[in-house]
């Protein structure tokens, strides 16, 4: 894997850009749970269909997708693990044992806040016009490479960590290929 | 007489929209700062009467910056420019001395009033 989508500047821009949106996304979730969020870089690499699906397979881990469309295209993904479900229940005062209902509740409300802020962030500041679509469970078996309209993509992931807690969530951003272009013209234009 | 400032932040994009969002006809020498550390020596160096500061750097962090501003009694007006915006962090750059506390991305507006009310221009 490379990220030869990118030079190195553009890269540099664009894990700028993401940080931010980041930021954003980890301020309304310790809003909600009143506890401090800690940011991770952002790591941009190129992925293909199927080592994106190999990264959706590992055990014990809850998962959600979120497609994206307009003037970029691609999918958001949340990871949650199950040990991180749970520390989240309790800040969000949930009774344990959850329940699977209760799991599916905040893995979704999750989803919404931290991958549409990320998603907001990053079109925000770059000037695109993007819709998010609501988020959907991913079960193991919903999952194959042939299913994804794309062959290569990017990659965006970052990874949010709560103090003191067995809490860690990864969104993957992942951007379609024909989206790699519009995105590279506008870092070059903020570059400029 | 023109006012050296140092802009620290680990990302050329970050320095050079702040860069852009001063006011025009502020009169200042703009020095840049890849990283904690680099933004310690602008300081000491006397570059720095105003230093605009990244938290999340490699080497050394703005919240070590800070600290080691405090320490030692130096002469900056610190405005920190975060990607972080949590309460957490607005309150630990202010109990560190920060004079103000930014978000990103930065707004150019925000920023000209912030120097006006710290009576910088």
């Amino acid at each position: 894997m490379n990220t030869d989508f990118l030079s190195e500047i553009q890269r540099d821009a664009l894990q700028e850009i993401v940080n931010i949106s980041m930021g954003q996304a980890a301020d309304s979730l310790a809003r909600l749970i009143e506890t401090h969020v800690q940011l991770s870089i952002p790591y941009i690499t190129q992925t293909n269909s199927q080592d994106f699906i190999s990264l959706l397979t590992a055990q014990q881990q809850h998962l959600a997708q979120q497609s994206f469309w307009g003037e970029l295209n691609g999918e958001m993904i949340s990871l949650i693990s199950n040990s991180g479900c749970d520390a989240l229940g309790a800040l969000m005062h949930y009774d344990p044992p959850l329940e699977e209902q209760d799991i599916q509740e905040l893995v979704l409300e999750l989803t919404n806040i931290l991958a549409g802020a990320c998603l907001q962030g990053l079109s925000t500041q770059l000037g695109f016009k993007t819709h998010l679509a609501a988020p959907t469970l991913l079960t193991k078996h919903t999952w194959s490479a042939e299913q994804l309209p794309w062959q290569q993509a990017l990659l965006i992931e970052v990874s949010f960590v709560l103090t003191n807690t067995d809490f860690k969530s990864r969104v993957l951003f992942c951007l379609q290929q024909d989206s790699v272009d519009p995105l590279t013209n506008q870092l070059d234009l903020l570059l400029q | 007489m023109p006012i050296p400032i140092t802009i620290a932040d680990d990302s050329a994009l970050s320095r050079k929209t702040i860069q852009r969002a001063l006011p025009p006809g502020w009169d200042v020498v703009v020095h840049e700062a890849k990283n904690g550390k680099e933004a310690i020596v602008a300081v000491e160096s006397g570059l720095a009467e105003v230093l605009f500061l990244d938290l999340q750097m490699p080497e050394m962090d703005g919240y070590e910056v800070l600290t080691h501003i405090k320490q030692h009694h130096e002469k900056a007006v610190v405005i920190v420019i975060s990607a972080d915006i949590q309460p957490e962090a607005q309150a630990m750059v202010s109990a560190l001395g920060a004079f103000r506390f930014l978000k990103k991305p930065l707004d150019g507006q925000l920023l000209a009033a912030t120097l006006k009310e710290l009576g910088l221009i």
